[in-house]
């Protein structure tokens, strides 16, 4: 290809110019949630969501896209239809009081992650674990533990045995980010040249 | 790095009359409460619609954007410099990721998305069909690029809809950094060798009308508009952000001592407005549909990418997993 960059002339020619073949609709594969704690004794809170082809992938993009810039201490992901999420509630309507069901079908009880919606338009908060054997139970024990009567729009379940967390050796993930001040804006302090450049120019 | 521009042209308005009365106005006063609308809320279809073409733009714009700069990676003058793009262009094409996970959760798939790109249906932002010729014009996009996106962004990180909101306030604060470095970068021109300013006030001169355009054409003050800026999807008009731009910017660019290849611009006291010559919008259009100096190759480059890449995603797909929208 013509072209100014020296990249894109060394690039092979594939099939130049045609329209792109009908992809796969799941070429982009599965969807995970990605939740960062970002300083000890903080809670884990819900960043966003990547594509990847299975769990230990998305650890690996979400470690690159989400706390590359900013320092954290711990990443988890989770593929996203093993969030199980409640009812959507708003104004003065804490969720917990719409969650009517009573009775479970029994099972072996799993510990649970449990997320509070506390303000409409921020992100889901880790507010502790449970143990139950479905998410529904979950939710129902989790309105013993953590429903303080102030407002919850909405919860998000998630079973431990589905999350890939960071385990205490791979900690020093992190250790590094302080150091690369090249992308840190307080890092191009220009105000001296452009001075000496003024005055000179005077 | 977006601008907004060509977002809001060419959607004709879908009659409102047919949404529910009563969810319309309860959706219209929560936005009026200043609350925001995230992915299971009830939504009117022109919402939806005018959202996802907006977000996916702007993902594009993020991934086209890299390549101009990306040009420049291996020939970066010095190491540090180096470094420096190279987080940079990374920056741009994470910001795409996020924002193509917002758009997803408005219920329009990535492949559907990276498809429509490669094909020429969705836009990105024009400025991005012309060449990076020298290392000076790769500093004008690190700088007055990046300084107009952040105008535009920021003023969209107000919006309605949660989900984009939050990924604009992540990439609003990665953003600070290039706009640093860009300004460092040019004052380092600036102040450097005439060779080095002359450098740079040619590729000033090369990229002022895209610059101009960048924010798109003036407003037309229709119905359609202001029910956007009702919900606050559009969060400002062309014409206010342009004018912030150049308020900002143009003293520091005169500061530097350079020229802006505009006889007419100034800022009119009274007013509080620039005045510029009217920017070519025949040129805008044409760009736009095609036929600019790089938008083949900008194109050609994702199609390869996407190609060349395929095998590998086949590879590692495994078969049995069901694909679902991202939560917020």
């Amino acid at each position: 290809m013509k072209s100014l960059d020296p990249r894109v002339k060394r690039l092979p020619e594939i099939g130049t110019g045609k329209r792109p073949s009908a992809v796969d609709i799941h070429d982009q594969f599965e969807t995970f949630e990605v939740f960062v704690q970002p300083k000890p004794g903080k809670p884990f809170q819900h960043e966003g969501a990547i594509h990847a082809p299975n769990l230990e992938m998305a650890y690996i993009f979400a470690k690159e896209n989400f706390t590359r810039r900013f320092t954290c201490i711990s990443l988890f992901v989770v593929e996203t239809r093993n969030v199980h999420v409640s009812a959507m509630t708003e104004g003065n309507q804490n969720v917990y009081d719409v969650l009517t069901q009573k009775e479970f079908p029994k099972g072996e009880k799993i510990p649970h992650e449990i997320f509070h919606l506390i303000k409409r338009g921020k992100q889901h908060v880790q507010v502790g674990s449970v143990e139950a054997a479905s998410p529904d139970e979950a939710m129902a024990a989790a309105r013993k533990q953590f429903d303080t009567g102030a407002v919850v729009f909405n919860i998000w379940a998630i079973p431990k045995k589905d999350i890939r967390y960071t385990s205490s050796d791979e900690a020093d993930l992190w250790l590094t980010l302080p150091e690369k001040k090249f992308r840190d804006a307080t890092d191009y302090k220009g105000g001296q040249k452009l001075k000496e450049f003024l005055d000179r120019s005077k | 790095m977006y601008g907004g521009g060509n977002t809001f042209e060419g959607i004709k308005t879908d009659s409102l009359a047919q949404e529910d009365p009563i969810k319309l106005s309860e959706f219209e006063a929560r936005i009026a409460r200043g609350e925001k609308i995230e992915p299971k809320d009830w939504m009117p279809q022109l919402y939806r619609k005018q959202l996802i073409r907006m977000i996916e733009q702007h993902a594009h714009s993020e991934i086209i954007g890299a390549l101009p700069e990306g040009t420049w990676i291996t020939r970066a003058p010095g190491f540090k410099r180096k470094l420096a793009l190279m987080a940079k262009v990374q920056d741009e094409v994470g910001h795409a990721q996020l924002l193509y996970s917002a758009a997803e959760t408005l219920g329009k798939t990535r492949e559907q998305m990276i498809q429509d790109l490669i094909s020429g249906k969705s836009k990105y932002s024009n400025i991005f069909n012309y060449p990076a010729f020298t290392w000076a014009d790769a500093c004008f996009i690190s700088w007055l690029v990046d300084a107009g996106a952040i105008v535009n962004q920021l003023a969209n990180a107000k919006g309605s809809y949660g989900p984009y909101c939050r990924a604009l306030d992540r990439i609003c604060a990665e953003e600070s950094f290039h706009l640093k470095y860009g300004h460092h970068c040019v004052i380092y021109l600036a102040s450097g060798t005439q060779k080095q300013r002359s450098m740079f006030q040619e590729a000033l001169n090369r990229w002022w009308p895209p610059m101009m355009h960048f924010f798109g054409p003036a407003d037309k003050i229709s119905a359609h508009t202001e029910v956007l800026m009702n919900w606050k999807v559009k969060m400002s008009s062309n014409d206010d952000m342009r004018n912030q731009f150049l308020d900002m910017y143009v003293p520091k660019i005169w500061e530097l001592g350079f020229t802006i290849p505009d006889p007419n611009l100034k800022k009119n006291n009274a007013t509080g407005k620039w005045e510029y010559s009217e920017p070519d919008w025949e040129e805008f259009r044409r760009v736009i549909n095609g036929d600019g100096p790089c938008n083949k190759e900008r194109l050609e480059v994702r199609r390869i990418a996407e190609e060349r890449g395929q095998w590998v995603r086949n590879a590692l797909r495994s078969r049995k997993n069901l694909y679902v929208a991202p939560l917020a």
